[in-house]
């Protein structure tokens, strides 16, 4: 259990595009642990990548149940392994900012619902259909596994003027 | 922008019919300057082009001499200008913690409707972060538009800055709008 310092752009690794896991050794097991202590001890924070701890796999997790925007409609926590959007619908706008990107914000479009399938941590498939808050926040941690920030998707020059002490 | 108490700051605003080549003038000679441009925001207004840039040197610099490496250029593009040191406290960050609200006010144009919406807003202690208007419409039926982001106090609520916005919107026939904004993170 180690919670891991989150990488700042420009830090290298968070424009690299992830590699598959493979195999789930404990490697992955304690790289799971790590994200979601870190994903803990972040302020509000509803996600974390593991690009965002300087390792280039895909795994991700989101957890949206301690915040308003998702808590009446979430699927507990996801802990994601090689997660792969199967479908998406619909559009919305929200105002985005990121721990690795601080200081800044910015509307971002995502789409409103999507179907994502993944590896659970015991080597399952799963496949759940996310809406809503937990929609935004799993299209934004996996954007990080390809190297994609927020700010490769802003589309208004609207910016958040004033640094969050707190993200609700 | 972060403080750093051993660069200079200034404020620097051009304005002037807009052209290309604006920023790229400016910014040329802040650069042979060595001063860095920390935030800004330009913007077209009508067919004017208005630059609102904190600009940034380490010391030792002096505002006289950045006024007037920019008066040449400004003057053969045809804008006005104005510098102003800022002081060591103007530049500190600004931090939040309150929820941020958009609050778009449109309407058949009419005097008064930036000031009246923000003497409310002001009363019940919104702190406007950006705000644009622009008037639209026909010459005929000319609607103005003023779309704003604010923090709001804490306690309060989008419904109820917007409730509080009421009597306003009967009285100016004018559409008030409030939603919440706050950047999530991610």
């Amino acid at each position: 259990m180690a919670i891991q310092p989150i990488l700042r752009y420009p830090h290298p690794v968070l424009k690299k595009l992830c590699r598959r896991v493979e195999v789930i050794d404990d490697s992955i097991h304690e790289l799971i642990t790590d994200l979601v202590d870190t994903m803990e001890a972040g302020p509000g924070s509803v996600g974390v990548a593991a690009p965002q701890v300087g390792v280039t796999l895909r795994v991700c997790v989101v957890d949206v149940t301690g915040n308003r925007h998702g808590r009446d409609n979430n699927h507990g926590r996801l802990l994601m392994i090689n997660p792969e959007i199967v479908a998406r619908t619909g559009s919305s706008f929200m105002r985005e900012g990121c721990m690795s990107v601080p200081d800044y914000t910015g509307d971002v479009e995502r789409a409103t619902e999507v179907t994502v399938r993944f590896t659970e941590p015991d080597g399952s498939m799963r496949e759940i259909c996310a809406s809503g808050f937990e929609a935004v926040a799993i299209q934004h941690e996996m954007d990080h596994l390809d190297g994609v920030l927020f700010l490769d998707r802003i589309v208004s020059i609207k910016t958040g003027l004033f640094r969050r002490k707190n993200y609700a | 922008m972060t403080k750093q108490p051993d660069i200079a700051h200034y404020a620097v605003s051009v304005v002037g019919k807009d052209r290309t080549g604006i920023v790229a003038g400016i910014s040329e000679v802040l650069f042979r300057l060595g001063c860095n441009i920390a935030d800004s925001s330009c913007t077209m207004l009508a067919g004017e082009f208005a630059m609102i840039l904190i600009v940034s040197h380490p010391r030792p610099f002096s505002k006289g001499r950045l006024h007037d490496d920019l008066k040449p250029v400004c003057d053969s593009l045809g804008m006005s200008l104005a510098v102003r040191t800022l002081h060591a406290d103007e530049i500190a960050r600004q931090e939040t913690d309150a929820d941020i609200c958009m609050i778009s006010v449109y309407g058949a144009d009419q005097p008064g409707i930036v000031y009246r919406v923000t003497r409310e807003l002001a009363a019940i202690g919104v702190n406007i972060m950006d705000l644009n208007t622009k008037l639209i419409g026909t010459p005929e039926e000319p609607v103005y538009v003023m779309m704003l982001d604010a923090a709001i106090p804490e306690g309060q609520t989008p419904e109820g800055v917007e409730a509080l916005l009421g009597d306003l919107k009967k009285e100016l026939n004018v559409e008030i709008g409030v939603r919440l904004v706050t950047p999530v993170s991610l």
